[in-house]
């Protein structure tokens, strides 16, 4: 398995490593600035007391060229102050050697010094001790030898000294250098070190945004890759459980959905063979009115208007059953508005008559065709109208009208009656609702009417909508487009016109 | 007096049309299928039906196979097909196989007597539509 720290262990290593290199990074650069501090200062003073030391040569010396030549008045130097100044000239020596260390130069230049001194004291020294007087040439020309060889190691140890200071310059200057570079690359490696860990991150936690964003606008299929830092993976491990589960969820819920659908269209389905024959049967027995008691002709009523009416709420059911399993098919065709609204309102009339309210039908003239299943529009209307006449009291006015809005035909069945609060008309198109203000109660129905209406409407590609204040009636209304000329319908257009029009 | 053919594979179904039409006046011939169906018809010889009533769904052999029969073999005898229209291309295929009227399922009453009138070529005899 590859290896995946946490992130916080992650953070935890990168701050100690940070932490552990700009502390390495420190000391070294501090220890090396003391170190070339302390050099510097020991080649100083060393080089200082070396100067030091071959003044002290050079004035052993002089004293040493006292010593050989006899004082006023004497015909012999004193052996006594040439063993002196030998003696201080040997000890300068001694303490320049120790401090000439390792310098080659230096080194060099003193074996000179001390080589040129033998060389004096073997030609003019020891000639002058012994009484002789060295040729004048010789002892000019030793003399100067020891001089310059002296001046010589003075100057080499001032260059020295300048050397060393220049050499602690550098030193100073290069390591400060380091040390900066050291912090800097320092940084750089925190920097990579955060910028990887915060890209080991970017990229699920944008696929972890993406899916969410997929999730919510519906695809339950989504799933992220699982990656990066534990945490993030952990969360992306929990958010495949969470669409998993959805994905359940919704699966489960459309199988109940479609199983409710399968039943209700089975129910329905299978009701309708038994309801026709009964609802036949009691229609036939009416028809004979003559033969039966008035008993009998009553029961034959009660039953040929309750299978009448339990037929219609089983063809209402049916529809919606279709219409969810998106099984409802209409056949639109050119279809004359007119004619249709006329068929209606009077096959409704009836109804109106019944309850002493007035049906009032308005077309407008040379209204253009309508694209529709006229059967169903027919449907549509008589469920509006239905609905008005159930729920407007005695003696109202009903009004069926049929309009042009533009390039749609507007249907509009408007009532006096109770009318529909705002709360009530969010719900008068749901399967099932009925308005239950106090009067209404006693309305008979199935309370699917209207949502049937809906659903036709919406397969035609109109739309529907009620509007009404309570105490002041309510209005549907619904718009089909009209039908485009030159657009070519889907069967015989021709034949199929007596639909429509009865005339 | 008008005769029919009615075939309905629901027996109380077909029992229900062929009183109530019978009531209506009509000769009343019913089978429960299709095969059924066409014995009738060879029975009747010349002496044929003047409307069939078919259900479009039957088994061992449904309306629409009944009517393509019918009218491969020629004969012109008008026929109303009842369909519960659980497919919309329905009507317009029974249409081009040759159906003279669909009333889809269910239907009221008048309407199915206004059609078999008006195919029998008796209009006026029924007038009780509205």
């Amino acid at each position: 398995m590859r290896f995946n720290p946490s992130l916080t262990s992650r953070l935890r290593i990168g701050f100690l490593v940070l932490f552990a290199l700009l502390l390495l990074v420190s000391l070294l650069g501090v220890g090396r600035l003391f170190q070339v501090r302390v050099n510097y200062e020991d080649d100083i003073s060393r080089f200082f007391q070396l100067e030091l030391e071959s003044e002290r040569l050079r004035s052993a010396f002089i004293l040493e060229q006292a010593a050989v030549r006899p004082p006023t008045g004497q015909k012999l130097p004193s052996q006594a102050e040439i063993n002196r100044a030998a003696a201080n000239f040997s000890d300068a020596v001694s303490r320049a050697r120790d401090l000439t260390g390792s310098d080659v130069t230096l080194t060099a230049d003193l074996n000179q010094l001390v080589a040129n001194e033998n060389a004096w004291r073997q030609k003019v020294a020891q000639p002058l001790v012994k009484g002789k007087i060295p040729p004048p040439g010789v002892e000019s020309r030793q003399t100067k030898a020891v001089t310059d060889s002296g001046q010589k190691l003075a100057d080499a140890t001032r260059d020295a000294r300048d050397g060393s200071r220049d050499h602690a310059r550098t030193e100073t200057r290069n390591t400060t250098l380091l040390v900066a570079a050291g912090l800097a690359g320092a940084l750089l490696a925190a920097l990579i070190l955060f910028s990887g860990l915060i890209n080991s991150m970017r990229a699920p936690l944008g696929r972890l945004v993406e899916g969410a964003r997929r999730l919510a606008g519906g695809d339950l299929r989504t799933r992220v890759q699982v990656g990066g830092p534990v945490e993030i993976a952990t969360l992306g491990r929990a958010f495949n459980e969470m669409a998993n589960s959805l994905e359940r969820d919704a699966r489960e819920r459309d199988r109940v959905e479609q199983m409710k659908d399968d039943f209700v269209l089975t129910v329905s389905h299978e009701l309708r063979t038994p309801v026709t024959v009964v609802k036949g049967f009691a229609e036939m027995l009416t028809a004979q009115r003559q033969s039966l008691n008035p008993r009998q002709y009553e029961a034959a009523e009660v039953i040929a208007e309750s299978s009448a009416q339990l037929q219609k709420m089983i063809n209402d059911l049916l529809d919606l059953a279709r219409s969810d399993a998106g099984k409802l098919r209409i056949e639109p065709h050119p279809t004359e508005v007119g004619p249709l609204v006329q068929r209606v309102g009077r096959q409704m009339r009836p109804h109106f008559e019944e309850r002493d309210q007035t049906l009032s039908v308005s077309i407008q003239k040379d209204l253009p065709e309508i694209e529709a299943d006229a059967d169903r529009i027919s449907q549509v209307l008589a469920n509006l109208l239905t609905n008005a006449n159930k729920y407007s009291p005695e003696g109202a006015d009903v009004k069926l009208a049929a309009t042009r809005v533009d390039d749609e035909i507007e249907f509009a069945v408007a009532d006096n009656g109770p009318g529909l609060g705002e709360e009530e008309l969010e719900h008068v198109f749901d399967r099932f609702w009925r308005a239950q203000s106090g009067e209404t109660q006693e309305v008979g129905g199935t309370g699917l009417g209207l949502a049937i209406a809906k659903s036709l409407v919406d397969l035609h590609g109109g739309a529907i909508s009620a509007d009404s204040s309570e105490g002041e009636g309510a209005t549907f209304r619904f718009v089909l487009p009209i039908a485009k000329d030159g657009r070519p319908t889907r069967t015989e257009p021709a034949s199929r016109t007596k639909a429509g029009a009865p005339t | 007096m008008t005769r029919l053919l009615v075939a309905d594979d629901s027996e109380t179904v077909l029992l229900m049309l062929q009183r109530r039409l019978e009531m209506e006046g009509y000769d009343v011939v019913t089978a429960t299928d299709g095969i059924e169906a066409l014995e009738r018809l060879e029975e009747a010889g010349a002496d044929e039906p003047d409307v069939i009533l078919l259900d479009a769904m039957m088994p061992n052999k449904s309306g629409t196979e009944v009517l393509e029969e019918l009218r491969g073999a020629g004969s012109k005898i008008p026929v109303v097909m009842i369909s519960a229209h659980l497919d919309a291309q329905e009507p317009d295929r029974m249409r081009s196989l040759g159906a003279t009227d669909i009333i889809p399922k269910p239907f009221e009453w008048d309407d199915l007597i206004g059609k078999i009138e008006e195919l029998a070529g008796n209009s006026g005899v029924g007038g009780d539509g509205a």
